[in-house]
């Protein structure tokens, strides 16, 4: 069989640079005195200053995981982990820097606006630099915020909620988040209200050596709806960069969150990224996720089903290029009776990439007559690879019924010789097949992103099979 | 000893949080004096059996863990070897009988199947009386090795019938020649923890390892399985297939790694696993990991867990049974496709009759 071997994709959009400007750059490392001073240019409130810094503490107190992919290249002495970008928070496009709105606008973002979405926020380095919100949202009384404006002007819904789902104890890189974290969104939907139009905030990471921090809490309330749209990518540069952002999600009672990701981060980053959603009595989380870029990933996002009768779905796939090593998966805690997950995990290794799927499936002792199904498959498109499976299956109660299954193995050569009998060249063959693998996990996405997936898919495939 | 002891460490960790990468047995100190044991039955009618003398080889690439292990290459108060070849297909049986002054068993034993040798080796470990009254509590730490030569056909069948008050460990290990069979086939019923271990190296091409288990946990026992496959060979084979039942308290950590290398084309591994919970206090933890670096393999594995199917009970209710009597019906019913596997009938009637008194 032939193959052709591209030594550097053309990630063309996502890899245009700007020139690093900046407001203010913080020095690199990680001391009292650093987490102090973002601190202060944050100007922000007392109990939030006090909370970095203990943080800061557990994060020296933990040692990095026993476990998963290699992380001794990350030195935090040579990241800076506050980059505030010259631009101030805007409500229009037109009023932010050229640079800056020339990358969203190449990534897609306020056409995406124009035509799809209620709300957007868009984050460049450290701090967000555009929020909008449909005008019909607000009347209903749902907030769409970056999260400093949500610390700073709505701390009665914030403070009991922010890093109370996600611990900063949990592990280090959560840690580390407490600490340093800059930017994210902040969404409030209210009892009753049904958002149908999905929001979304986009995170860029242009500068280099740097890390980006932000945090999402989103609260949906009783009865309330959501869908929401998370979007990442970053220029490739020659060193580490790091991510180590935090999802926090609260779905009360009878309501409806989906949350869907597709992350492109570039193949020099470390993405130690932290979600977890609580869920409440008949209330459903879903979990859309497609990761594609960085050069580590660790993440596994977490639904912990606390309400009787709660729900939740993972939908996932990761694909791992040369010199990518993506330790992706998912968590799952059923806490109560009646309550369901269903969990469709899925990965493409190719060209030496390495992809591993981990995942917890818990069911407590007081999650009677609970449900939970696993279904993972991997997929090798050359004997350069690595794909490993490393699910998790803790039973502590009879009245259940769980399954799970995995396979892995490679195209079929049947399935190929069919489609070229019916006119495809082997590399078209091979293309839609990895396609029709992705699509249970494209057509959960919204269009666009769907598109997006598509496109990368293709780009990523490009050179490596034909 | 005071020193917490880590066993059965999986091949590749996972987080800690999880519970799962080893056992620590916080209520066990390992024997230090190791006394004679002598009730040690062997049926060998073709003399394929040596016993008391030393096995020279102590490498083990898996097994249960270091400590346990030094204690059988150092300490073992039974060595036995035993070649299956060619012209002698008569099997073997060993049972040891924990009872009276025996109670407590450190074993070494190497399987030698020649090449194009066919035969059934059994490993019986037996509390003869409950001995929960004893001061002396029955333990039992043993390594089998096993090495299939070419075109070799073996199955070791390995039967733990000790008290649900013994200490049970368990290391056994198997490397597979070209186009050689190891058929492992046990029965885990006893023990207040049993720690076993098997290791299969499908290092040549067309080789072929299976495993076939069943287990039963009770009371408060305790059940850690930790199997580990390395497929290197051109079209190597594996199939593992663990069922069990947990009632009372008991718990049980499976964890089944099919580890395909690069260069196991054609390769094929499945992996199963179920567990029957019969108490809702009981709990079942696995973790069945596939490892791929060869691209032209098939792999499998599936896991499930769940209560006894309710229709299934009132039909047996319905026909005149107990619910116990039921219960102990279905159990064996999801246990027999792996104890048909046993020819010998007598054995099979004596694992059926142990489920009974086990469920009671």
């Amino acid at each position: 069989m032939k193959k052709t071997n591209v030594e550097e994709i053309n990630r063309n959009i996502y890899d245009i640079k700007n020139e690093d400007k900046y407001e203010f750059k913080i020095r690199k490392g990680l001391t009292p005195d650093i987490i102090a001073e973002i601190s202060n240019q944050k100007q922000e409130a007392e109990w939030m200053r006090e909370f970095r810094l203990k943080a800061l503490e557990v994060y020296n107190s933990l040692e990095l995981p026993t476990w998963g992919p290699d992380l001794s290249e990350l030195n935090m002495d040579e990241i800076a982990t506050y980059v505030k970008p010259k631009s101030k928070l805007n409500s229009s496009w037109d009023d932010v820097p050229d640079d800056i709105k020339n990358t969203f606008e190449s990534l897609g973002i306020p056409e995406a606006e124009r035509k799809s979405l209620a709300g957007v926020g868009a984050q460049y380095d450290s701090e967000v630099v555009y929020h909008s919100i449909k005008e019909e949202l607000v009347k209903q009384g749902v907030i769409y915020t970056d999260m400093e404006t949500a610390v700073r002007d709505y701390p009665e819904l914030v403070k009991p909620y922010f890093m109370k789902c996600v611990s900063v104890r949990d592990h280090k890189f959560v840690a580390l988040h407490g600490a340093v974290w800059s930017g994210g969104s902040f969404v409030y939907v209210p009892k009753g209200v049904k958002v149908d139009i999905p929001l979304q905030s986009y995170f860029r990471l242009n500068s280099p050596e740097a890390g980006q921090f932000e945090h999402t809490l989103i609260i949906v309330d009783e009865g309330a709806s959501l869908q929401f749209v998370e979007g990442c990518s970053a220029p490739k540069y020659n060193k580490v960069n790091l991510h180590a952002g935090c999802v926090e999600l609260y779905v009360k009672d009878n309501a409806y969150l989906r949350y869907s990701t597709i992350e492109n981060w570039s193949k020099n980053m470390l993405n130690l990224n932290t979600k977890r959603a609580i869920v409440g009595k008949n209330a459903q989380v879903d979990w859309v996720s497609g990761s594609f870029g960085s050069k580590i990933s660790m993440l596994y996002p977490m639904s912990i089903l606390n309400g009787e009768g709660a729900k939740t779905e993972f939908t996932g796939i990761s694909f791992a290029g040369k010199g990518q090593n993506l330790d992706n998966g998912f968590k799952v805690v059923h806490n109560a009776p009646n309550t369901s997950s269903v969990i469709d995990g899925k990965s493409i290794s190719k060209n030496g990439g390495t992809c591993t799927y981990r995942s917890l499936v818990r069911i407590s002792e007081n999650a009677k007559n609970s449900k939970c199904s696993v279904s993972c498959e991997s997929l090798m498109l050359d004997s350069l690879s690595k794909s490993d499976t490393i699910p998790v299956n803790d039973i502590r109660t009879d009245d259940v019924e769980f399954s799970h299954e995995a396979k892995i193995g490679k195209i079929s050569d049947k399935t190929i010789f069919y489609l070229m009998s019916r006119g495809l060249s082997e590399e078209d063959a091979k293309a839609m097949i990895v396609r029709g693998f992705a699509y249970p996990i494209s057509k959960e996405l919204p269009i666009e992103y769907a598109v997006e997936m598509n496109n990368l898919i293709n780009l990523e495939l490009e050179g490596a099979i034909g | 000893m005071m020193d917490k002891i880590r066993l059965n460490e999986t091949p590749v960790r996972t987080s800690v949080k999880f519970g799962i990468n080893d056992i620590v047995l916080d209520d066990f100190t390992v024997p230090e004096e190791i006394t004679a044991f002598d009730s040690v039955t062997i049926k060998d009618r073709a003399g394929q059996v040596t016993t008391n003398e030393r096995i020279k080889d102590t490498s083990l690439i898996y097994g249960v863990g270091e400590i346990l292990e030094d204690q059988v290459n150092e300490q073992s108060n039974q060595n036995i070897k035993i070649v299956m070849d060619q012209k002698n297909q008569e099997n073997v049986e060993l049972v040891f009988d924990f009872q009276g002054k025996d109670h407590c068993l450190v074993d070494n034993i190497e399987i030698l199947a020649e090449e194009g040798s066919k035969g059934t080796v059994i490993l019986k470990y037996k509390s003869s009386k409950d001995n929960a009254d004893l001061h002396e509590k029955d333990y039992h730490n043993g390594i089998c090795r096993i090495k299939a030569k070419k075109k070799s056909d073996i199955r070791v069948i390995v039967i733990n019938l000790l008290n649900e008050d013994s200490r049970n460990f368990i290391s056994l290990e198997s490397n597979v020649e070209e186009s050689a069979k190891v058929d492992i086939i046990t029965v885990d019923f006893g023990g207040r923890s049993s720690v076993s271990n098997y290791y299969v190296n499908l290092e040549k091409n067309n080789s072929e390892g299976n495993i076939n288990s069943i287990y039963l946990g009770k009371e408060d026992q305790k059940i850690d399985i930790n199997y580990m496959a390395h497929l290197y060979g051109e079209k190597t084979n594996i199939d593992i297939e663990v069922q069990g039942a947990l009632k009372d308290r008991a718990t049980k950590s499976f964890k089944g790694t099919l580890d395909f290398k690069t260069g196991a084309k054609k390769a094929k591994g499945n992996e199963n696993e179920f567990c029957m919970l019969l108490s809702d206090k009981a709990k079942s933890k696995a973790l069945p990991m596939l490892l791929c670096t060869e691209e032209d393999v098939e792999g499998n594995h599936s896991s499930a867990s769940g209560k006894v199917d309710s229709k299934e009970l009132f039909y047996l209710m319905t026909r005149g049974f107990s619910q116990k009597e039921a219960m102990k019906l279905i159990v064996k019913a999801k246990f027999s496709h792996i104890i048909e596997r046993i020819e010998q009938e007598e054995l099979r009637e004596e694992i059926l009759a142990e489920i009974d008194k086990r469920l009671d």
